[in-house]
């Protein structure tokens, strides 16, 4: 073949190095997905081989527990997620999920029933304790523990959440927003030397408000929430009793 | 604060809720009046059955002595039932079918159902059938009040003649006219018809 001047000559020399170049590439990016592939498979294998071994320390050991979830976070997976029919991210981790929503259940049991003394509002620190005895109290439930369930009942549209009142993480169950007064005297009634017991001037001496103040934050918690008790045969003043800020021998 | 639960002298088991001071006071709120006067019928019928009292007067939280003190007053925090709330309780207790206004036409004193009728029907029988009295005539005094106590001493009348009448529905008992005092005659069989 006569060689053909530079242009289109240079242009074919050019699209076949091209075309090589490309090739190179891909082959490139195939061998480092295979590869990848490979070593997923691998990682699959073990993660799912750890989570059989270990099933029964990951239900009963908090701390295990709480490493690994935090080693599935670590790698972007979400024991919660993902498809529960089939696939074995369920299988493995549905481990995981299945105790999750085990303890989603006891506490909305546990909220439930404690709902009629309490108005709905239960203490962090008592729903882990009855929580705990619920369970037998053999293994450990945390606070962590409580929180990640508590997300998955969220879809259950029940207000299922948990808030920060005064110092104290409290675990509403109710919808219904507490106003910000009656968030106040939630709060007073949590300090150790007032044990759950609030009065008009206590609220007047430390937080520093007017009476008729105090008196409308009591009468709305009492009458309209329903999260407090009155007492009338207080010695000193007429009382009320927060449930939510005490706990109960049964 | 923590509330307990407390051994009165009696051996009765009183609540953690007993040892709170506003469980004393009428709840204005309704749901938690509710919830109050509920465990408050608990605490009443379970303490009847626990001391087998049959009675409850508006009286018996008026003034100390009675044999409902323990449940109606709390020394350690120094808190009383005030009667009002008791005739409200009772008046509670007489819609639910729990206790009955004796006697009738009046509102101050019930008579307690710490048992179904149906349940008093039972445990007659069973005494007649295990003491070999079927068959035989006895008269209410005998059955209320036996040479050895039994399951039934001391039952008001009305409560006997209440598990007669389920006796009678299943040919198990029959009541006899005439008899002064009351009398019956007992029959074999389960209840089961």
């Amino acid at each position: 073949m006569q060689r053909r001047g530079p242009g289109l000559a240079a242009f074919e020399r050019q699209t076949q190095s091209l075309a090589s170049y490309a090739q190179l590439s891909s082959s490139i990016t195939k061998s480092q997905v295979a590869h990848l592939h490979s070593q997923l498979s691998h990682f699959r294998t073990q993660l799912s081989h750890f989570a059989v071994t270990h099933r029964q320390q990951i239900l009963k050991d908090p701390a295990f527990r709480h490493q690994f979830q935090r080693m599935c976070a670590d790698i972007g997976v979400d024991p919660l997620a993902g498809p529960r029919r089939g696939g074995w991210w369920s299988e493995v981790l549905g481990v995981v999920g299945d105790w999750q929503y085990e303890l989603g259940v006891q506490i909305v049991d546990i909220c439930v029933s404690t709902r009629e003394r309490n108005g709905g509002m239960v203490e962090m620190g008592e729903l882990v304790r009855l929580l705990t005895k619920l369970r037998g109290g053999g293994e450990d439930v945390t606070e962590e523990d409580v929180v990640r369930s508590i997300k998955t009942l969220k879809p259950l549209g029940a207000g299922y959440e948990v808030v920060q009142v005064g110092g104290t993480k409290m675990v509403r169950s109710v919808v219904k927003e507490l106003d910000v007064d009656g968030a106040v005297v939630l709060g007073l009634a949590q300090e150790t030397d007032i044990g759950g017991r609030v009065t008009e001037d206590l609220l007047v001496k430390r937080r520093g408000w007017e009476y008729a103040r105090a008196r409308a934050a009591l009468e709305n918690l009492l009458l309209r929430d329903g999260l407090c008790w009155v007492d009338e045969q207080d010695e000193d003043d007429r009382s009320f009793w927060l449930p939510s800020a005490l706990t109960w021998e049964e | 604060m923590s509330l307990q639960t407390h051994r009165a002298a009696s051996g009765f088991l009183l609540p953690s809720i007993h040892s709170l001071p506003p469980f004393f006071t009428l709840q204005p709120n309704p749901s938690t009046q509710a919830i109050q006067t509920q465990h408050w019928t608990r605490l009443i019928l379970s303490y009847a059955r626990h001391r087998r009292l049959f009675f409850l007067r508006v009286e018996d939280c008026e003034v100390a002595g009675s044999e409902w003190d323990e449940i109606f007053r709390n020394d350690r925090i120094n808190r009383r039932l005030h009667p009002s709330h008791l005739l409200s309780l009772m008046e509670s207790m007489v819609s639910q079918n729990m206790a009955v206004y004796e006697p009738p036409k009046q509102a101050r004193a019930v008579i307690l159902h710490w048992r179904l009728p149906e349940e008093w029907a039972e445990v007659l029988h069973e005494w007649v059938t295990s003491t070999g009295q079927l068959n035989t005539i006895m008269t209410f005094f005998e059955i209320t009040s036996p040479p050895v106590e039994s399951p039934l001493s001391g039952v008001p009348i009305t409560v006997l003649r209440r598990a007669l009448t389920v006796l009678g529905k299943t040919g198990r008992g029959q009541v006899i006219d005439g008899m002064e005092g009351g009398g019956v005659r007992f029959f074999p069989g389960t209840g089961k018809s």
